[in-house]
């Protein structure tokens, strides 16, 4: 790799005209500028891509990213959309900085909403204060719980987490599949896969009249505040920088590496746990088969893209929930698929991964030499 | 054929730095050159010009008479000039002859029997067919070397090719490049270390930050006078007074034994030493014969039986390296960059991994950076770490700086017991002077030392007593002025004194 990229920058030396030129030290304004080249890049390949669809790319562009926040209504999705990412996100972004590659969001997102659905299910025809903090609770510890099955596994038995975070997704996605068609559906609910409605005790309650925005917002925003704080002030975020530059310094320094990896898990899961709850006690209000629309996924590209600092990562949520309204827009005014949405989501962390390139090397113009 | 390449006021301005100021410099087939300097004296700037990889702001390269236009490495190869990196270019993935063949355009079975011929030729032992990753340094080397060979170079640049060999292996390249030389093919040789070129070239050249110092032949020159030229000050020469230590020990290893689970890794054998206050012990042994296992045993990194290390009084063979802190030990491992230090991280990032509970630096959780600032100002100071900004990223100092800030960081806890590996690997003679200069002060201050080395003279000059390792077995502890350098190569390579 080290050798292509000499030869490539040879290759451009030898034109005279532009030159790649390796930078000493990325500058701080270049790493949070990168993502935003990203963004513009993804816009200008996307209108392409509509232009070859046969639409017109500024209108096209329009429909996906400006029609559907123009109003209050497409504000509230948009920020109801973003929260889960942004809580996510900043969950990952603990395994992310040290080293630990949780790729499982999804599976711990989807096993919080089962454990907080199903607290939520036996108290659904009871009313009390005391119900929403259990269920939120229930919820933070059911993704622990199912973050916990990768960590214990990585550090006790050497397997790569990635892979066995990955595949407990689609385990998670059955068990919910089997509980919502069998023992917990609803039995008013003419075999629908879906459970009973929880009782309004158990559901986070809506910000405005007549919006879906919920309370989950205030959690996602907690969470940005206190992984801030742990990130640069405390002992705990400096080990994680540490063991994410090197582990063989992190062992040389005596940190208790396995149990920072668990830790950094539980808190990811944590997070995506409470993802889940947001998912099925705000709006909806009862467990289904798609609690998610790849929420667990999506949040890895939210967490690179904001640069897995917590306020990056405010601003990458906001941008890709704009995708997933995008694509619903888009689908409604121009029938095209709404997977464009994800066309979208992929895009962005290709460019993104592209213009890191830009972190250590600099395009210099030199002119015309000879 | 004669080979005739001749560098002409060739300058190269970096911001902040003329790493080469209008040097110019002739060389003739039939003689190894030695190009010396320091690290930062311009000597690797120079030959990467002669290679193609950095393209000069001024000046000329002639080849005999011709004038070179190297714009590439492309360039410098079809010009046949070969060029081995410090740093292997190798795909470790890929087999031996794939790495050799892959920036040929000849045909394979033409190429297997021409490298096949060089390899007899030289004496080269390399199975052409294993996976890069399975060879050694030395071996590596090699395949770079070939790789120069089947081009059927005029000119072969050397770029500090011993810094990752062993004795023996550095013996062996040495053979062969005078064979090279005697075979027509111009040799440039860069290096920091004098006594390579003593042994091996027959002219030197001497940079000093950027500039030209000298040109003449080695027999009109000796190490002290290279070293004044290369330095540019009469250098202090450190000899340790011989003081009595103590009879009091301080740390005592009993049947430490160690079996690995990775074949890469060595298995120790039954080490028994102990180190008593104020004496330093040395370990020497060619690399990879344990001496890493060993480090990482006595550090804590890797947990051995708690009796087996008796430290103080205390057996703390189960504890991690900062509980090891704790009880005073300090800690120097081999590799500054990926192991002793982060170097994206700041500087006074940096000091706070030596950490542990009386060291403050951590506060119920939180991070005290005050703390942490205050004493990375005291351990630059002290410690004469040529910096003034400890918010500098640790990447922007000197190998030399970087490891005067990792033994002032390890020693401004005053440790009863220092553990270093190699603690000037790559570094030049006045950072050396100055770690050897400061070992020696803190076993006068009747603190101990464990010093394991492959530098020989390293372990002569700072050791009380010398033990060699040699495939995981500890050879029988010797007082230091009863070994010469000569009997500890017979025991690093495997052999027995009476």
């Amino acid at each position: 790799m080290k050798l292509l990229q000499k030869n490539l920058v040879c290759l451009w030396e030898e034109e005279k005209l532009i030159k790649i030129v390796k930078r000493n030290q990325p500058s701080r304004a270049i790493f949070f500028l990168t993502p935003v080249l990203a963004i513009f890049l993804t816009l200008f390949a996307g209108g392409l891509i509509f232009y070859i669809l046969g639409f017109k790319p500024f209108e096209a562009l329009k429909f996906f990213f400006i029609v559907p926040i123009a109003d209050m209504y497409g504000l509230s999705e948009l920020l109801l959309k973003a929260t889960p990412l942004c809580l996510i996100a900043i969950g990952l972004s603990f395994c992310f900085k040290s080293n630990n590659w949780n790729i499982g969001a999804e599976g711990q997102l989807t096993f919080g909403a089962i454990v907080s659905g199903g607290v939520a299910l036996l108290f659904y025809n009871q009313e009390g204060f005391y119900i929403l903090p259990i269920v939120i609770l229930a919820g933070a510890i059911g993704g622990m719980l199912y973050a916990s099955i990768p960590a214990i596994l990585k550090t006790y038995f050497n397997t790569n987490e990635i892979l066995v975070s990955l595949m407990l997704v689609y385990v998670s996605k059955l068990i919910l599949d089997y509980l919502v068609v069998g023992p917990w559906s609803n039995p008013e609910g003419f075999n629908f896969p879906e459970t009973r409605q929880f009782s309004y005790s158990a559901r986070l309650p809506l910000l405005f009249e007549g919006l879906r925005i919920h309370a989950g917002i205030f959690l996602a925003l907690a969470a940005v505040v206190v992984s801030w704080f742990i990130f640069y002030k405390t002992y705990l975020g400096f080990q994680m920088k540490v063991s994410g530059f090197s582990l063989k310094t992190a062992k040389y320094a005596g940190y208790k590496g396995k149990k920072m990896i668990i830790l950094v898990f539980l808190i990811s899961g944590a997070c995506a746990g409470l993802a889940g709850v947001g998912e099925i006690t705000g709006p909806i209000g009862q467990l289904h088969r798609e609690v998610s629309p790849d929420y667990g996924f999506t949040a890895i590209i939210v967490a690179f893209l904001g640069r897995l600092h917590p306020v990056g990562i405010i601003f990458a949520s906001l941008i890709v929930a704009i995708t997933y309204l995008g694509a619903e827009t888009a689908q409604i005014f121009m029938q095209i698929p709404k997977y464009t949405g994800q066309v979208f989501q992929g895009m962005i962390l290709f460019f993104l991964l592209a213009s890191d390139y830009l972190l250590f090397f600099k395009i210099k113009f030199t002119g015309l030499k000879k | 054929m004669n080979t005739n390449l001749k560098v002409s006021n060739v300058t190269k301005i970096y911001p902040g730095c003329i790493a080469n100021d209008n040097v110019s410099l002739e060389f003739e087939s039939g003689k190894i050159y030695a190009l010396l300097g320091e690290n930062g004296a311009g000597k690797s700037t120079l030959v990467k010009i002669l290679s193609g990889v950095i393209i000069p702001d001024q000046g000329d390269i002639f080849l005999n008479k011709n004038i070179l236009k190297l714009n590439s490495p492309l360039d410098a190869k079809k010009n046949d000039i070969g060029m081995v990196f410090q740093h292997f270019n190798l795909f470790e993935t890929l087999s031996v002859f794939e790495n050799l063949i892959i920036d040929s355009d000849e045909k394979k079975e033409n190429l297997r029997e021409k490298i096949e011929l060089i390899m007899k030729k030289y004496n080269f032992l390399i199975n052409l067919d294993v996976p890069v990753l399975n060879l050694s340094a030395g071996q590596k080397q090699k395949v770079e070397i070939i790789r120069c060979l089947i081009r059927n170079p005029k000119v072969l640049i050397m770029d500090e090719p011993t810094s990752v060999l062993t004795e023996q292996e550095t013996s062996e390249l040495f053979l062969s490049l005078k064979k090279f030389s005697e075979e027509g093919i111009l040799i440039i040789y860069i290096t920091h270390k004098l006594k390579e070129v003593m042994l091996l070239c027959d002219e030197v050249a001497v940079m000093r930050k950027g500039k030209l110092v000298s040109v003449s032949e080695i027999k009109n020159e000796n190490i002290e006078t290279l070293a004044k030229k290369m330095v540019g000050q009469n250098l202090k020469t450190i000899k340790k007074k011989k003081v009595e230590t103590s009879s009091d020990q301080l740390i005592k290893i009993t049947n430490l034994n160690f079996i690995s689970e990775d074949p890469f890794e060595t298995n120790l054998n039954n080490i028994n030493f102990s180190v008593n206050r104020g004496e330093c012990l040395g370990i020497a042994g060619i690399s990879g014969n344990g001496q890493s296992e060993l480090f990482q045993i006595l550090s804590g990194e890797i947990i051995s039986d708690k009796k087996s290390i008796e430290f103080n009084k205390n057996y703390i063979g189960d504890l991690n390296p900062q509980e090891r802190r704790e009880y005073l030990m300090a800690f120097s491992p081999e590799d500054r960059l990926e192991q002793a230090a982060v170097p994206q991280m700041k500087i006074f990032e940096n000091v706070a991994l030596n950490n542990f509970k009386s060291s403050n630096f951590f506060k119920n959780g939180l991070i005290n950076e005050n703390k942490i600032k205050e004493h990375a100002k005291k351990i630059i100071s002290d410690f004469n770490v040529n910096t003034d900004n400890i918010e500098l990223k640790s990447q922007f100092l000197s190998g030399g700086n970087l490891q005067k800030l990792i033994i002032g960081r390890e020693l401004i806890t005053s440790p009863d017991l220092l553990i270093c590996f190699n603690p000037t690997w790559g570094l030049d003679i006045g950072a050396i002077n100055y770690i050897h200069e400061t070992l020696i002060k803190i076993n006068e201050q009747d603190k101990s030392i464990i010093l394991i080395s492959t530098d020989t003279d390293e372990l002569l000059k700072l050791s009380d007593k010398i033990s060699v390792i040699h495939k995981g077995k500890l050879s029988k502890i010797m007082n230091a002025d009863e070994v010469t350098s000569e009997k500890l190569g017979v025991l690093m390579g495997g052999g027995e004194i009476d």
